[in-house]
């Protein structure tokens, strides 16, 4: 089988580079592969199957109602992996709850994202006009605050909850796939087989339905991909804020907002989920990079 | 006879690509000489741009080069970094296909051209500015001083060429390559361009390779054409010889698929079925045998060598065009 | 008689160039009043260079985007002023093969899918029937459906990526493909092949070509008449033979020289002597004639009036005001429109 250069003259449509396609190798190559694709997923995975899986068929208690009888048991002893905090609760369960919790935003925010932000970006783009200038206006006005900042005052408006930092970190996330939508669609405009796809008779809507919009899907997941990790990140600011998901529920942002005043005495609170939190980011972006490579290097 | 230029003695080049390794260029051997051209023609996959790349040591790192390609004596393959630079541009220089490419957008042409001016020279600025006007007339750029402060957008596909070459001469190179060089251009800007190189070769009494698929343009410009396939040297002759009577059957494919303005209309092209062989997954045996209408098994299990079967001309098959089938396994060069 | 697949008359595509801040900064002149006509089994070479605006006319002649002005009739039909679904409906006559055969497939589908989707637009038949008729598709055009109907784009090589579009392009029984720089982009081998094949479709089929390149010698071999444009407007237009033979038009002259001859035996004349210069621009062309910047032939006249296309010989035109090879009346005797 060819290769989709074969038959082909350089410098009309492909450029002459003399590596032939997929994938770049070097003496790094194999390095690079390792860490590929699969490193990373199976480490997203594993952070999934633990914060929302395991405590439902592990062993693990509950991160709330603890007794006071137990509190700032150290780590290690039985039963408590990590010890308990200061009202007695398992820190080792309030990291998974706590994950679940900031995992859930991310997916929800990211989601929100996706479809709206996707939808109205990749209308806009493939209409053009005035519609266009419209809902890019309108997406333009959100983005012109400050993610956080916005994200902040709005909390502070409808109060603490898991909904209410959705709803607040949804207003960045919208806009943000707003623009890639549109632009990767206007990318995908021009291409000859849209142009081919209407000389045969396709209307607009399979248009893009069918053909712009599974062009542009690989762009949008990556994009999404990493910005899980942004999410993730932003969640744990409003919560370290005390905006976003309020105590006793346990997110990583308010772990660390609670274990702030002890951290030179007990750096564990602090440390449990940063690290977490870092290992989660890190992996999302991995995964994302990955993903990326792999799709502009076809 | 002078001793030549260059000299390209059994260079391979591999990629290691995903696990297995490519052959691009698979014993490929040449010399260029002062004040020739040298036609190296072939499709794409032929090896024809890596094994230029691999004298100008401009390929990536997944390239393994092996064989020897001697520049006035020197021998380059393994050449350190620091000394292949100063040949590079200097000595040996190359114009490539897509000039749109090539060029610095956001740099003056005038500036460039300067730029590679003082790469090789120690000259000022004021100089400088002098030889580099002084290129773009040699190189017929019309208002050659006003275009110096223009910006490479304001200029038509033919005088960026123009420019790159005048870039490529700004060393004083005695070997020009240039790859494909008129390809992206019109076919009047191409003739000109030709026209062009051909002119400065003879001036300057350099040494030119050109790279192209396209055989009118070894006809009309060539002194010698050397014919790839699959990264092999299939056949190779001073230009009157070789058209004169083709005899691989590659070559005599090429000649017949492309149209001729004496044709009549609706006259069928002489078309060869199948595709250019995939490098990665080479039977032996000629590479050409799954296309060949003269194949037998002997050219399925061995593969021709390159010889020279008749004065100053070489070929690499058992079963050439208007011939008896050779006698290679004696006579291998 | 062989009824018109295609008349375009008078022709007119401009682009506006917007400037930085968004204001209007110069039109681009792409076509500038062109016209021909395409009888119902013929093919009509279109060559031009760079800017000669050849693939703008195709499109426009397409309606995408509409002309400025003129008008184009594809079976009877005028195209022009028709939108949305009529246009479609009135358009599915005419198809297009684009240079580049895997920018014209949708790298997300598979070739079946591909070869389907006009009927699919035109709810032509049920499922089954639609796909026994990609597969015949395939097979017209050497393709195995078995082997190749599941792929997608990115694992075929160039020629077989255009025979997929040829395929998608003739799923409607059209009467006419417009081929724009169709073979351009492939190897010479696969070029060859590929023209072949076009050519028996052609007779088998009995379909109409608007064969579009910048290659002379490539479009006389496919065409029975061939039009050469220049910067928007139409130079020369004639029977094949005829054009090689004896050029009118001294940009004709040009490009016939320029052309490499695969015969180093052949004399060749340097092209400096029949065309100077660079193109000029299309956003300010010449006055009079386009061409006048770059003839070798060019006088005053050339410059203040523009040269009409006139017949000087059995079915063959030029717009110049000194032609080449012809024994035409002199310019001011003549001012008669084509």
């Amino acid at each position: 089988m060819a290769a989709p250069t074969e038959g082909l003259v350089p410098g009309v449509l492909e450029p002459a580079v003399v590596a032939p396609p997929p994938g770049e190798e070097g003496r790094l190559g194999r390095l690079r592969v390792l860490g590929g694709i699969w490193l990373p997923a199976l480490l997203v995975a594993a952070i999934f199957f633990l914060c929302f899986v395991w405590p439902i068929i592990g062993p693990v208690p509950s991160p709330t109602g603890g007794s006071i009888l137990n509190s700032n048991d150290p780590s290690f002893t039985p039963g408590h992996l990590f010890g308990t905090d200061a009202t007695g609760n398992d820190e080792w369960s309030r990291l998974l709850y706590g994950g679940r919790a900031s995992l859930e935003v991310a997916l929800a925010v990211t989601a929100v994202g996706l479809i709206v932000g996707g939808t109205l970006g990749a209308f806009a783009g493939y209409v053009g006009g005035w519609r266009d200038g419209v809902i890019m206006r309108a997406l333009d006005v959100l983005i012109a605050f400050p993610a956080l900042v916005l994200a902040v005052a709005i909390a502070e408006r409808l109060g603490p909850g898991e909904l209410h930092a959705i709803w607040a970190l949804s207003f960045f996330s919208v806009p943000a796939f707003g623009r890639l939508a549109r632009a990767a669609t206007l990318r995908v405009r021009e291409q000859n087989f849209i142009a081919a796809a209407r000389l045969s008779g396709t209307g607009h809507v399979r248009t893009l339905l069918r053909h712009v919009v599974p062009n542009i899907l690989p762009e949008l997941i990556t994009f999404a991909l990493l910005g899980m990790g942004i999410i993730i990140v932003l969640e744990g600011a409003l919560s370290f804020l005390g905006l976003g998901i309020p105590p006793p529920a346990p997110s990583w942002g308010n772990m660390i907002a609670q274990g702030e005043g002890i951290l030179s005495a007990q750096p564990k609170f602090v440390l449990l989920p940063s690290a977490a939190l870092f290992i989660t980011v890190v992996s999302f972006n991995l995964l994302g990079e990955s993903m990326r490579a792999r799709w502009t290097a076809r | 006879m002078t001793a030549p230029l260059l000299e390209l003695d059994d260079l391979r080049v591999d990629f290691r690509q995903s696990g297995h390794v490519v052959r691009a260029v698979d014993g490929l051997s040449y010399q260029a000489d002062k004040a020739r051209t040298l036609a190296l023609i072939g499709e794409s996959g032929s090896g024809k741009t890596v094994s230029a790349r691999a004298i100008m040591a401009l390929l990536p790192d997944t390239a393994r080069v092996t064989g020897s390609i001697r520049y006035e004596g020197t021998e380059l393959v393994g050449l350190s970094e620091r000394r292949m630079r100063a040949l590079r541009g200097n000595q040996i220089a190359m114009v490539f296909q897509d000039p749109a490419r090539s060029l610095n957008p956001t740099l003056r042409i005038g500036a460039q051209i300067t730029e590679a001016i003082h790469i090789h020279r120690q000259v000022s600025k004021a100089e400088a500015h002098d030889r580099a006007v002084e290129l773009m007339e040699l190189v017929r750029l019309p208002a050659a001083r006003e275009r110096f402060r223009q910006y490479p957008h304001q200029l038509s596909g033919g005088m960026r060429q123009r420019v790159m070459i005048a870039i490529a001469l700004a060393g004083d190179p005695r070997l020009l390559i240039a790859d494909e060089a008129t390809t992206a251009l019109d076919v009047t800007t191409q003739a000109q361009i030709m026209e062009l190189l051909r002119d400065l070769q003879e001036r300057l009494g350099m040494a030119l390779i050109m790279i192209s698929h396209d055989l009118g343009l070894a006809a009309s410009y060539a002194d010698e054409v050397l014919v790839m396939y699959a990264g092999r040297a299939v056949e190779r002759a001073a230009t009157q010889t070789l058209f004169g009577h083709v005899r691989m059957p590659y070559t005599r494919a090429l000649l017949g698929a492309i149209p001729r303005l004496e044709n009549a209309p609706h006259t069928t092209l002489a078309a060869v079925p199948g595709q250019p062989p995939d490098l990665a997954t080479q039977p032996p045996g000629c590479p050409f045998a799954p296309r060949c209408p003269e194949v037998t098994d002997k050219c399925r299990e061995t593969a021709p060598p390159l010889a020279e079967q008749e004065p100053g001309h070489l070929w690499a098959c058992w079963h050439p065009c208007g011939l008896e089938d050779s006698a290679a396994e004696e006579v291998a060069v | 008689m062989n009824e018109l697949v295609l008349e375009v008359t008078d022709l007119v595509q401009e682009f506006i160039l917007r400037d930085r801040g968004g204001g209007k900064a110069g039109v681009v002149h792409a076509v500038s009043g062109v016209s021909l006509e395409l009888a119902s089994g013929e093919s009509l070479g279109l060559v031009g260079e760079t800017g000669s605006g050849k693939s703008t006319l195709a499109r426009a002649i397409l309606q995408a985007p509409p002309p400025r002005s003129g008008s184009v009739r594809l079976r009877g039909v005028e195209l022009v002023g028709l939108r949305g679904r009529r246009l479609i409906q009135a358009r599915r006559h005419a198809q297009m093969v684009f240079q580049d055969p895997f920018g014209s497939l949708d790298p997300t589908w598979t070739v079946t899918r591909l070869v389907q989707e006009p009927l699919v637009a035109f709810r032509v038949g049920s499922a089954a029937e639609r796909r026994r008729r990609a597969h015949e598709l395939l097979e017209l055009v050497g393709l195995d459906p078995v082997r190749y109907g599941n792929r997608r784009p990115r694992q075929l090589s160039g020629g077989q990526a255009q025979r997929v579009a040829i395929a998608r392009a003739l799923a409607l029984d059209p009467s006419l493909i417009i081929c724009d720089e169709a073979v351009s982009s492939l190897d010479v081998l696969i070029r060859a092949q590929v023209l072949n094949l076009l050519e028996r479709l052609r007779t088998e089929l009995h379909l109409a070509y608007l064969f579009i390149a910048h290659d002379l010698a490539l479009v006389k071999q496919v065409s029975d008449r061939v039009a050469v444009m220049y910067l928007g407007k139409l130079v020369e237009l004639g029977p094949a033979e005829a054009l090689y033979r004896r050029p009118l038009h001294p940009y004709t002259v040009a490009l016939l020289a320029s052309i490499p001859s695969p015969d180093p035996e052949a004399p060749r004349e340097p092209v400096t002597g029949t065309i100077r210069g660079e193109p000029p621009s299309p956003i300010d062309p010449p006055s009079g004639c386009r061409f006048r910047t770059r003839c070798p032939r060019a006088q005053d006249l050339c410059a203040s009036q523009e040269p009409p296309m006139r017949q000087l010989a059995d079915g063959h035109f030029a717009a110049c005001h000194f032609p080449v090879n012809a024994d035409a009346p002199a310019p001011e005797a003549t001012a008669m429109s084509h």
